[in-house]
């Protein structure tokens, strides 16, 4: 089944148009960024809200790493301008060492006051991205990102000139196949690890702490871990959208882009591989698709014209389909394919908490014991019999 | 001094309205556990609505029916959504809420477009001088109306049938509801109070000395998060302190910016988020939030 | 002072002492300066009502709490102070009372667990599939699979755990304890909400661990007839305080014990069996689960306590 859809998307860039293939691209580094997001809020059950804040450190350090020094009107851009290759490396590994920077802070945060201390980050991110950093970032502006390359092959229109089957490759579709290797590297990776011994205790981790952390997992060196891979992740979804984007500016990388990827991983499905990517496939097209077809759907004006435009469209049904689908199937997309088959390791049940609730932290009974439970409910003490 | 004191009484006043905020939000985690990304898409929806019919109708019936609208956008949310998904995983439920407020605020800020409203308050931009001190009506105005709210909240919580009710509930729902609780009316009874409160708080975040309802005031309203956070989500007290540490160290950090310029302009901005992270870092459950315990 | 004990497979068991051991939440004490001792290999039940302070010995032993005062030394190793990870990695294993497994995860991942301290491979190893990782994991895998067939879940390993029945899944928590190769087993409430045959069954499990493993148990307990008919030792705990620490027979005839468990009013039997008249009617306590064969006079069981809150 993967494997059909990987030859697929690789035969993609031979039937659609540039616009396709650039969307395309924005869906795969989405897709790379929700399984790093999905690693830490489905698999660790570490809620977090400062996505955008990593994809911004990945997509602005590849473009701080690659870039050269230059001036653009009055302000001075620094760089270091090493290989784009290197650069991308460097910056995924500065969006780990991020993560890792926030973890002291996360080990001591739980549920819903680590996810609004993650909103935290993202504001500090924008300040800093906009005001202090102003000679790395280019500020209000932005900066340009370089094109990529790789062992002297340039991801770009040209250089060399390149056609495979009469079809032109140029950027877009270099960078499409990019995009499509490092998705199902991210895949295979995030799926061997729920099948390992990481990945038991992540997810032991999510289900309960305190039974984890009697097990023998060091919770919070697993924590940070957790921390340190997912911001890698999603510090590689920020250099694809960098070289998707050419040109990065701090208002992408806002609150609204980090609810737009938990609302991915919750519409796919917590702690799933194939549901980060259907969730990001969904989030990043559905602009676009209804962007291109308004003028056939009825009740959309073009933009400018007062009515409710594609754009407002896509965000009403954007906003719907989150409600839907946490009324109607909280296990996210992935769970209708599931009723057909076997679940895959790691993905929490339709319905299954992730206890992120400040209140009750420690395992509830999974079942109710079959015959009466003489012992009532621990106090708020915490004293049990 | 005198600069000292203007933005200490202006961070004060900016504080009793993001208590209100936080306050609402607090109320509405306590009955549902529900940690409210649509709050400012109530606030901004209470404003809107007065906005639209201060000209006809005059700013004081405007304004009530502005504040029933916000009511009322609590109760449809609480009613049809959040209702229905009583038991499900707190991210699940805060989920739910960032798809409610994509779809009010969507829709609001296309009618709001590139306008800028007057909500046609009586305070326009008078000041009075207290001492020194040059203050907008509208913030005096902002924080008699807000104590006055604040008390009238804690009595009905102390002392109401919804108050008692409520903290019964938010202690142990199970046993409120064995002694003849009706969650349900609790439940609702807590979002219109939420949605109302963030209503008020409209007014005065749009009133002097700010230019007026726009586009960007639903994400003032974040701003009341870290302020409900750093007291302590399940604290109306907190909500209440959190607002006051939350305004005024956003009204000194701007107010000394020039002084504070290694931290970059704007940081103003900025300075919420840092003091909530710092607060958590000491105390993970806010000020005075619930402990949390480990039970096995 | 150490005794210590060889195991069948050439583990070392040592003692268990818990000295002087005071646990505080906001002012109340939880455990007041209690002291017991758990001889290598033994099988030791800690009894009290409801509120006696039983779970928080049992946090403490693990790690989860903090003790306030005292030490717990297992051997010559102090676990007072250790993260519950660093206990569990000196073989000290817990089954808990409401069951704590991955629900969603099926019994044998849940088993491999347990090997998490045993095992190594990291996110590099693991997420890469690297040959020792993959060695490492079929190495464990053998072993949790035998330990499933000791307690007789092998038919059930692909089965996620939150369909099982409770009775299994209290035994998946038992396995997934012994997959840590402990040699302290902390059982908490083996058979609580278990009917008269799941309960049988697991006495004989309890019993059948120490034999083969030739670990030590202790275990929390509301069930007289289990505790009875199964312990060594028996420690009494009640509003935190140690109140008697016996054989079972002792522990039956101690008057402080049988008050403690009927109120003040109580008057001491006079016969050991007979059925005190508690203020409350007590429900006969199950002896089906003494798997030898006698008798044995048991104390009503927790329920029937009326003043304690709980």
């Amino acid at each position: 089944m993967a494997v059909v859809l990987c030859l697929v998307a690789a035969a993609m860039p031979f039937y659609l148009s540039s616009f396709w293939l650039q969307t395309g691209l924005f869906c795969f580094a989405a897709s790379i960024g929700a399984m790093g997001l999905n690693l830490l809020v489905g698999t660790t059950g570490q809620l977090s809200l400062a996505n955008g804040f990593f994809l911004a450190v990945g997509a602005y350090g590849y473009c701080y790493f690659a870039g050269a020094r230059t001036t653009t009107g009055l302000l001075k851009l620094s760089g270091l301008g090493l290989p784009p290759a290197v650069a991308a490396v460097l910056a995924v590994l500065l969006a780990g060492l991020a993560g890792l920077l926030f973890s002291p802070i996360a080990g001591r945060l739980r549920g819903i006051y680590l996810g609004v201390a993650s909103i935290g980050l993202i504001f500090l991110g924008q300040h800093l991205l906009i005001n202090v950093l102003r000679p790395e970032t280019g500020g209000f502006n932005g900066r340009d990102a370089q094109p990529f390359s790789l062992f002297g092959f340039s991801f770009a229109d040209s250089n060399p000139d390149l056609f495979v089957l009469n079809v032109k490759f140029g950027a877009v579709e270099r960078l499409w196949y990019l995009g499509l290797a490092l998705t199902v590297l991210a895949g295979l990776y995030y799926r061997n690890l729920l099948r390992s011994r990481p990945g038991r205790a992540m997810q032991t981790l999510r289900d309960s702490e305190v039974a984890s952390a009697v097990m023998g997992v060091h919770v919070i060196q697993y924590k940070a871990r957790a921390f340190l891979v997912s911001s890698m992740y999603v510090g590689l979804a920020g250099v694809l959208l960098a070289l998707g984007f050419r040109h990065v500016v701090p208002d992408t990388f806002g609150l609204d882009l980090s609810a737009d990827y938990l609302a991915m991983i919750v519409l796919g499905g917590l702690g799933s591989v194939a549901g980060s990517i259907i969730g990001a496939f969904f989030i990043t097209a559905l602009p676009l698709v209804l962007q291109t077809y308004s003028s056939a759907i009825p009740f959309l004006s073009a933009p400018g014209q007062g009515g409710v435009g594609s754009s407002e469209a896509a965000r009403y049904l954007y906003g719907v389909a989150i409600v839907g689908v946490i009324l109607f199937m909280p296990g996210g997309v992935v769970s209708l394919f599931r009723r057909f088959g076997r679940r895959p390791p790691g993905a929490p049940a339709p319905g299954s908490t992730v206890s992120t609730s400040t209140r009750t932290s420690t395992s509830e009974p999974v079942a109710e014991p079959a015959t009466h439970n003489p012992h009532p409910r621990t106090d708020r003490q915490g004293r049990t019999a | 001094m005198t600069l000292f004191l203007q933005l200490l009484f202006s961070g004060l006043s900016l504080g009793f309205i993001y208590a209100l905020i936080a306050l609402g939000f607090v109320i509405i985690f306590k009955a549902t556990e529900v940690v409210n990304f649509a709050h400012g898409a109530f606030l901004l929806a209470g404003a809107f609505v007065t906005a639209k019919l201060h000209d006809r109708l005059g700013f004081l019936p405007a304004l009530l029916i502005g504040i029933a609208a916000a009511a009322l956008v609590g109760l449809l949310v609480e009613r049809l959504i959040i209702r229905r998904l009583r038991g499900a995983p707190v991210i699940s439920l805060a989920i739910v809420t960032i798809g409610v407020n994509i779809v009010i605020i969507t829709e609001l800020t296309r009618r709001i477009g590139t306008n800028v409203y007057s909500l046609g308050d009586p305070w326009r931009d008078q000041t009075v001088k207290i001492g020194a001190v040059r203050i907008a009506e509208s913030r005096v105005a902002a924080v008699v109306v807000a104590l006055v709210l604040i008390a009238a909240f804690f009595a009905a919580f102390k002392y109401s049938n919804w108050g008692v009710a409520m903290r019964a509930t938010a202690e142990d729902e199970e046993a409120a509801s064995l002694m003849g609780i009706r969650l349900g009316r609790v439940t609702a009874v807590s979002w219109v109070v939420a949605g109302a409160l963030a209503a008020v708080a409209g007014l005065f975040l749009t009133a002097f000395p700010s230019p007026g309802l726009d586009a960007s005031a639903a994400p003032i309203a974040l701003r009341a998060f870290p302020a409900a956070i750093l007291g302590g989500l399940d604290s109306t007290g907190g909500a209440l302190v959190g607002g006051l540490v939350i305004g005024v160290a956003e009204s000194l950090v701007s107010g000394y910016e020039n002084q504070l310029l290694f931290l970059g302009r704007g940081f103003g901005a900025v300075v919420p988020y840092v003091v909530m992270i710092i607060v958590l870092l000491v105390r993970p459950s806010g000020l005075f939030g619930t402990k949390e315990l480990t039970r096995v | 002072m150490t005794t210590q004990r060889q195991a069948r497979d050439g583990v070392d068991v040592p003692e268990l002492a818990v000295r002087d051991v005071t646990v505080r939440f906001a002012g109340i004490k939880a455990l007041d300066r209690v002291s017991f001792t758990v001889a290598p290999g033994a099988i030791h039940a800690i009894i009290g009502p409801n509120g006696a302070g039983k779970s928080t010995c049992f946090n403490v032993l693990s790690g989860v709490y903090r003790a306030t005062e005292g030490s717990v030394q297992f051997g010559d190793q102090e676990l007072t102070g250790l993260r519950p990870h660093q206990i569990a990695g000196l073989g000290v294993a817990r089954a808990f009372q409401n069951i704590a497994l991955s629900a969603v995860q099926s019994v044998e991942e849940n088993l491999m667990l347990g090997r998490h301290h045993l095992t190594k491979t990291g996110f590099l190893a693991g997420g890469l599939q690297l040959p020792q990782a993959r060695r490492e994991d079929r190495r464990h895998r053998a072993r949790a699979r035998e330990i499933a067939e000791f307690l007789d879940l092998t038919d059930k390993l692909d089965i996620p755990v939150g369909v099982l029945s409770y009775g299994d899944q209290k035994r998946v928590e038992v396995a997934r304890a012994l997959c840590t190769e402990p040699r302290l087993l902390l059982l908490d409430e083996p058979v609580a909400g278990m009917n008269a045959d799941e309960t049988r069954r697991m006495a004989v499990l309890i019993i059948e661990i120490r034999a083969a493993l030739g670990i030590t148990v202790v275990l929390v307990e509301h069930d007289m007839g289990l505790v009875m008919g199964i312990a060594d030792r028996v420690t009494v705990l009640d509003f935190g305080r140690l109140i008697a620490d016996g054989t079972p027979a002792q522990v039956q005839a101690d008057a402080e014990v049988i008050r403690a468990y009927l109120g003040e009013a109580a008057e001491v039997p006079t016969e050991p069996g007979a059925t005190p008249s508690g203020p409350a009617p007590a429900p006969a306590p199950s002896r089906a689960a003494s798997p030898g064969a006698t008798p044995l006079p048991a104390l009503p069981p927790a329920a029937s306590h009326p003043e304690k809150p709980s």
